[in-house]
């Protein structure tokens, strides 16, 4: 494969070892499975299926819309794919099964006689004076981020960090967060974190690269040759240190780059105002907004993104007093932010291009008629709306979209209301590909003697044109500070071990500007160093990181700033606070150059558009196993990354799902297996940055996927056009979790479909329409939630919503509250206990989740992996459905294959009244308390999984294996101590953070009074950007989730099985144009 | 051909099958018991420690309060095992030469700690919380033992769940006033030694609500001349009955003497202290997420 040859022709034999890793990784091995092979309806076939009787219709994936024999086949077992994998996924004989088991039957029979081993107890010499154990603490940080830091509050149990929280207090975040800040924990305990620094591949330390980098640049006098390679500065005391390094030696270099540095947006800035500024969205004022290739609800990737996504969901919660938003997305990749548009428009890039240009100018014509109506309507809606409206483009638009954005914004009358310009985030901007490109060609001059880079990984993510490998050849020193020994961190002679943000002093500006203080919250596992300390050894090496940064604050906080007060006290608030008072930015007046907007006209042919991924961004998440699983946002992918298209072109091409592919741009090939997406534009190919590591990146990110880096140019870093398709490179199964969760169900509850035919064997029923019929999904338009607004129940016209058609209750979803089953044995209104006016209120907990809010962004599900001690069981298990995930997000997609609409629902326990899982478990481990929460009793359950296939909402998982990591001593650290780590053969759930409700009680119940609404959080809760989940007391009246159940848009998934769920959904509302509809 | 088997084998037959069922039943009995054994549980066990700490010694002897050393059992779930330094606090004075205390001098100077061995220890899925039990009214006494009678330290009972749900079912029989969490000797009201306690009319934390003396208010107690007023006296033998079911918002807010009631068995002080401390109700308290998460 190409990279295994580019490998070896640079670095020569010494590493021939690695080379032979790097070949198996990056290698995409044809599988056997016959199921891939079978061929799927044909494009014509689907649309019939679609365009049939049925108005309506969800689905979650092509198979189930194929719904071909093998997928039905699939479908008749409850849990898909689980049941014939076996045990382990590697077949493991009959007689080495027995083996085995005969070995871990002795073993538990031992065991099962044996007392607990004596435990020993370590106290303190000296017992830090503040500390409580058994009680955490909290320190706020910042989480340090290329597009602007996201404040954290740190959870720490006798001082190890085990969890993040958004900073509530922070003025820019208010407490949110997203699955990047909740997962970078986990980056802090990776047991593949370099661990000392090594000098040609021998271990060494800091001291003798301290030696030898100070004299070699001393030598030089004036640092020519010096070229620091450092990633996004966005720390005020870095950028002071290299302004000190500059003086002392001006002729040595700094170059930023990062493979997604939202160069077009500066470029574009530059164009504009004749120099670097920021876009700061204030969508809280926008009634019509307009995206252009920008994922701003799709996580932090896009700057702003917390207060963003926080200020569009507000304005988008349905409220018949208030106006709704409108949001229009024209975009290549289905991203969260144009499914959860009003309107979304696919484009391949070049189009977008053209669509930009012609807003820009005000008509424009455009070739494509549907295209051209949008266009048309949009703009009027845009001009329509009075100033109240904002074009976005983001990192990853093109240059034309973000010069259409600030010409449209500055001519609506945006700016100052809906945008305002700042300061960049980044503390030395620039345009980081044409600088790396300079660098390139310095570099093969050999002008450069020492290439230092900082937390960069060039060798992996340089665009391919630059050849990166053989001009780093050609650098005699290179010096490479990274937290793995990556790919470039193997190749370099001096690797310097980086320390993790949790174990390091810096500083960091959030995207609005505000300066945080990032303390170190535990000492350097492994003693790494940060990028103050590599610059230091220029400047002064005894001045720590902490000197500096505090040395550098002055000019920044207390009195320098005019604020009053010793710096002592205003140092020691900063830190107490999580940011330094007065440092946003202030919105700076600008008045864009006219700039006469060309006439852009497609190219025809197929596009290649690069985008980061929304697990593993640019993949400096690679190692990150919480990340790596996590289903990718709309497509479902886990631990895989695919080319995107649509069937068109799958049709055109005779491509399969699943089928590996050869795609070539300018020379350069790769292969990657296909995966339909839906809503993708025609003739253009989605494929994500960031995978396809090699061996060097560590146990979790090695061979997973592959390298789209490889094909990435600097000429055009975002799209490209003029890809060949090659077919006939084998099949690839991919990882995608989307049809794990479908129930099984008889014939039975059949006969009351309306569109049986597509489901002649009930074989299925969370999918498919029976999400529709069985009214999964529930949403409106403004007018018909206007016109009714008890559409939830009553079901709307248009057939958005349809209720009680289907189901196993005669009297539909809404049985009388007797008609249970099961005698109504918990009640949560004893008299004896409410009625008496001291007694402490009674708890009756529930949830709410807004679907109107929920975009999808995971940051729930990360947030869950860290709460509650969650497994990672890699991807061969995952394939097969055994995804330890307490919570999921569902996309049901609906309509047509070109144009859908897409719906997120996040899945967890919902904690039942009549739970069916209690009721068959034969050895009680799955109970209801008193206030009713369905708990595990994880001790108690024997693994009959009879209690999974009781639920219809498939929310519970089974270790089948021992997934807990039992045995590496650095993720031990991280385990919440207040959660049990689950064995091997125990089922596992949601337990709406059991640990936190009961932390709570205890502190209420110690001082007599009741749990304050609000007082316990979720972990998912907690991490929401969007404020979409909601829980609480259903017994206090005036808590907010009663207040959202007592809403008419208030539902419960599958009401008529009289489960009677404790968590609801708020059905959704959107708001269409009319002259699109 | 003679018969294979004698007649007397029906008999020996029929012998091997009741022994065979005794068998499996003193195989279970035995089971149930070795289950319960001091050599599961551990109960009564002094296990081999650095240092033979005599809780006898420090706290019948020296009169030294639990909290000295556990400083954070009514704030944490933990109670804490102290730090070289509290040993040392006295220690670095008096048996500085000891030689039993070698291992204390031994951490101190190299900064290692002391390796105990636990005594009390719960198996991993069981979260037990200090904090509220002593907040409650649970003394330390109740599930450690007369720790203060122990010159080497040993678990008093089980620790099994049987034994928490005893409690747990039923917590009036353990309930103490909250003054008496400490007091090893406490032995709750009897005939001979009654108890008087009164509750503040006001709602607060539990720990103030109530207040109990072990001496008749009437007969110029001191404790209760400082809180100022004579109790009213014909509350004196009342009928506990009155009480019950009423919560202290039911009594007059307005300044009156504190009223104190007599108890002479610990079932009543047990559901005066219940309803007082706002206990949770037996279902709540044996629900399995109280422990288990």
């Amino acid at each position: 494969m190409s990279h295994a040859g580019n490998s070896e022709q640079g670095i020569g034999n010494s590493v021939d070892a690695r080379s032979q890793d790097v070949q198996v990784v990056t290698e995409i091995a044809a599988t056997t499975s016959t199921a891939a092979v079978k061929p799927k309806m044909t494009l014509a076939e689907v649309r019939a299926k679609l365009d049939g009787k049925s108005g309506k219709r969800y689905w979650k994936s092509l198979d189930e819309l194929a719904d071909t024999p093998a997928f039905q086949e699939l479908m008749q077992e409850e849990f898909p794919r689980q049941a014939n994998a076996g045990e382990w996924v590697d077949s493991v004989s009959r007689r080495g099964f027995l083996k085995v088991m005969g070995a871990s039957f002795a073993l538990a029979g031992l065991a099962g006689c044996t007392k607990q081993p004596d435990e020993p107890i370590f106290p303190y010499i000296k017992q830090p004076e503040d500390l409580v154990l058994g009680r955490p603490m909290y320190f706020a940080t910042a989480h340090p981020f290329p597009t602007g830091a996201i404040p954290v509050l740190v959870k720490s149990d006798a001082f190890r960090p085990i969890k993040l929280e958004g900073n509530p207090e922070h003025p820019m975040s208010k407490g949110k967060s997203d699955a990047f800040t909740q997962a970078s924990l986990l980056d802090l305990y990776d047991p593949d974190r370099s661990q000392h620094p090594r000098f040609r591949g021998e271990q060494s330390d800091f001291g003798s690269f301290q030696q030898e980098f100070a004299k070699a640049v001393q030598d030089t006098k004036t640092g020519a040759g010096v070229v620091f390679l450092s990633e996004t500065i966005t720390s005020p005391t870095l950028a002071a240190q290299w302004k000190q390094i500059s003086t002392k030696y001006p002729a040595a270099k700094l170059v930023q780059y990062e493979p997604a540095n939202g160069d077009a947006g500066r470029a574009a800035s530059k164009a504009a105002f004749g120099d670097y500024y920021d876009a700061q969205y204030k969508l809280q004022d926008a009634d019509v907004i307009l995206s252009l290739d920008a994922d701003f609800l799709g996580g932090i990737g896009f700057p702003g993104f917390l207060p963003v996504s926080a200020a569009w969901a507000e304005r988008h919660r349905f409220d018949k007093d208030k106006t709704m938003n409108r949001l229009y997305v024209v975009e290549t990749n289905p991203t969260v932010t144009g499914f959860k548009a009003d309107h979304r428009l696919a484009l391949k890039p070049s189009e977008i291009d053209a669509f930009a240009s012609a807003l820009a100018g005000g008509s424009g014509s455009l070739s494509d008629p549907d295209a051209q109506k949008f266009l048309t309507v949009v703009l009027e809606d845009l001009k329509k709306s009075g100033g109240r409206a904002v074009v976005i483009a983001g990192p990853q638009s093109s240059m034309a979209a973000h010069a259409a954005a600030l010409a449209m914004n500055s001519s609506l009358g945006a700016v100052g209301k809906t945008v305002v310009y700042t300061e960049t985030v980044a503390a030395i901007p620039s345009e980081q590909t044409a600088d790396l490109k300079a660098l390139v060609a310095d570099m093969n001059a050999g002008k450069v003697q020492w290439l230092v880079m900082l937390g960069t990984n060039p060798l992996y993510n340089a665009p391919a044109d630059l050849e990166f490998e053989s001009a780093f050849n050609k650098v005699p020193n290179s010096v490479h500070l990274g937290s793995h020994l990556d790919e470039t961190g193997f190749y370099s002679t001096w690797h310097i071990n980086k320390s993790h943000y949790l174990e390091s002093w810096t500083d960091a500006r959030a995207y609005d500007g505000t300066i945080s203080i990032v303390q170190p919250m535990i000492d350097p596992l492994y003693g790494g160093k940060s990028a103050h300390d590599v610059f230091q050894v220029l400047l002064d090496p005894s001045l720590s990181g902490y000197d500096v940064v505090a040395a550098n604050a002055k000019t920044y906080i207390g009195s320098a700033k005019g604020g009053g007060g010793d710096f002592a006290t205003a140092w020691r608030k900063a830190l107490h606070d999580g940011w330094v008072e007065g440092t946003a930015f202030e919105p700076k007046t600008l008045t864009a150059k006219t700039m006469p907007a060309a006439p852009v006209t497609p190219v025809s042919g197929v596009e290649i558009s690069y985008k980061t991924d929304s697990s593993i961004y640019d993949g400096r998440y690679g190692n990150n196993g919480w990340l790596q699983e996590l289903p990718k946002q709309v497509t479902s992918i886990s631990w895989d990354n695919a080319a995107l298209m649509n069937m068109d072109l799958m049709g055109k091409m005779g491509i399969e799902e699943n089928e590996a592919v050869e795609l070539t741009l300018n020379g350069r090939k790769i292969i990657v297996p296909v995966l339909m997406s839906p809503g993708h534009p025609n003739d253009a190919v989605t494929v994500t940055l960031g995978q396809g590591r090699r061996a060097e990146a560590g146990r979790v990110a090695a061979g997973v996927g592959f390298n789209a880096y490889a094909l990435r140019t600097t000429d055009a870093p975002g799209a490209q056009s003029g890809l060949q398709i090659a077919r006939g490179k084998g099949f690839y199964d991919l990882c995608v979790t989307k049809v794990h969760n479908i129930e099984h169900r008889g014939k039975f509850a059949q006969q009351d479909l309306e569109h049986k035919k597509f489901d002649t064997e009930g074989t299925y029923s969370l999918a498919g329409h029976e999400a529709q019929e069985r009214s999964i999904i529930r949403y409106a338009t403004v007018a018909e939630a206007l016109a009714n607004p008890n559409y939830t129940h009553e079901g709307t016209a248009s057939g958005n919503t349809t209720v009680n058609k289907v189901g196993y209750n005669p009297q539909g979803e809404a049985p009388e509250h007797d008609d249970s089953f099961y005698p109504d044995a918990w009640r949560y209104d004893h008299p004896e206990v409410v009625g008496a006016a001291q007694k402490v209120l009674q708890n009756k907990w529930g949830m709410s989740i807004d679907l109107n809010s929920c975009v999808g962004c995971n940051a729930c599900v990360v947030s869950c992996y860290a709460e509650n001690n969650i497994a990672v069981v890699g991807r061969e298990q995952v394939k097969i459905g055994r995804i330890m995930q307490w919570m999921r997000i569902d996309t049901y997609f609906e309509g047509d294959l070109h144009a859908p609409k897409a719906h997120f629902q996040p899945m967890l326990c919902q904690h039942c009244e009549s739970a069916g899982c209690e009721q068959v478990c034969p050895v009680g481990a799955t109970v209801h308390t008193p206030e009713g929460i369905n708990t595990m009793v994880y001790n108690r359950c024997v693994g009959t999984r009879y209690c999974s296939n009781n639920c219809p909402y498939k929310v519970r998982r089974f270790n089948f294996l021992l997934y807990a990591d039992y045995d590496t001593e650095s993720l031990k650290f991280q385990r919440n101590p207040d959660v049990s780590v689950r064995s091997r053969g125990v089922m596992e759930k949601c337990s709406y953070c059991i640990q936190r409700i009961e932390a709570v009680k205890i502190d209420a119940d110690k001082n007599n009074r009741a749990i304050e609404d609000g007082e316990i959080l979720t972990a998912c809760q907690q991490a929401c950007p969007t404020d979409a989940i909601v829980f609480g007391n259903l017994n206090d009246p005036k808590a907010r989730v009663t207040k959202l159940k007592a809403e008419e848009r208030d539902y419960q998934v599958l009401a008529d099985l009289n489960y009677r769920p404790r968590t609801s959904y708020t059905a959704g509302v959107f708001n269409p144009n009319a002259e699109l509809a | 051909m003679a018969q294979v088997f004698d007649r007397s084998s029906n008999a020996l037959a029929r012998a091997s099958l009741v022994l065979t069922g005794l068998i499996v039943i003193a195989l279970g009995v035995a089971l149930n018991s070795l289950q319960r054994s001091p050599w599961v549980t551990r109960q009564g066990q002094r296990p081999d420690q650095p240092v033979p700490f005599s809780h006898k010694h420090h706290v019948e002897g020296l009169g030294l309060q639990c909290q000295y050393c556990h400083t954070s059992v009514e704030k944490s779930s933990y109670a804490g095992i102290p730090p070289t330094k509290t040993c040392i606090n006295c220690h670095s004075q008096i048996w500085t030469n000891a030689q039993l205390l070698e291992p204390v001098r031994h951490s101190w100077a190299t900064g290692e700690s002391i390796q105990w061995i636990k005594v009390h220890d719960l198996p991993d899925y069981v979260y037990f919380n200090h904090e509220i039990h002593v907040n409650k009214g649970i003394g330390c006494a109740s599930c450690h033992g007369r720790v203060d009678q122990m010159p080497l330290m040993y678990q008093q009972n089980t620790l099994q769940m049987e034994w928490c749900l005893n409690c747990h079912r039923n917590p009036g029989v353990n309930l103490r006033p909250t003054s008496e969490i400490y007091n090893m000797s406490w032995a709750g009201p009897s005939k001979d030694k009654p108890v008087w306690c009164t509750a503040s009319p006001t709602s607060g934390p539990t720990a103030q609500g109530v207040s109990c003396v072990t001496k008749d208010p009437e007969n110029n107690n001191p404790e209760v001349a400082l809180m100022g007023g004579k109790p009213l006296g014909n509350l004196r033998g009342m009928n506990l009955q009155l009480f019950d079911g009423r919560t202290s918002s039911d009594m007059p807010v307005i300044a009156m003497p504190a009223s104190y009631v007599k108890f002479t068995s610990q079932i009543d002080l047990g559901h005066f202290l219940q309803d007082k401390y706002h206990i949770r109700t037996a279902n709540e308290l044996s629900s399995c997420e109280v422990c288990h998460r």
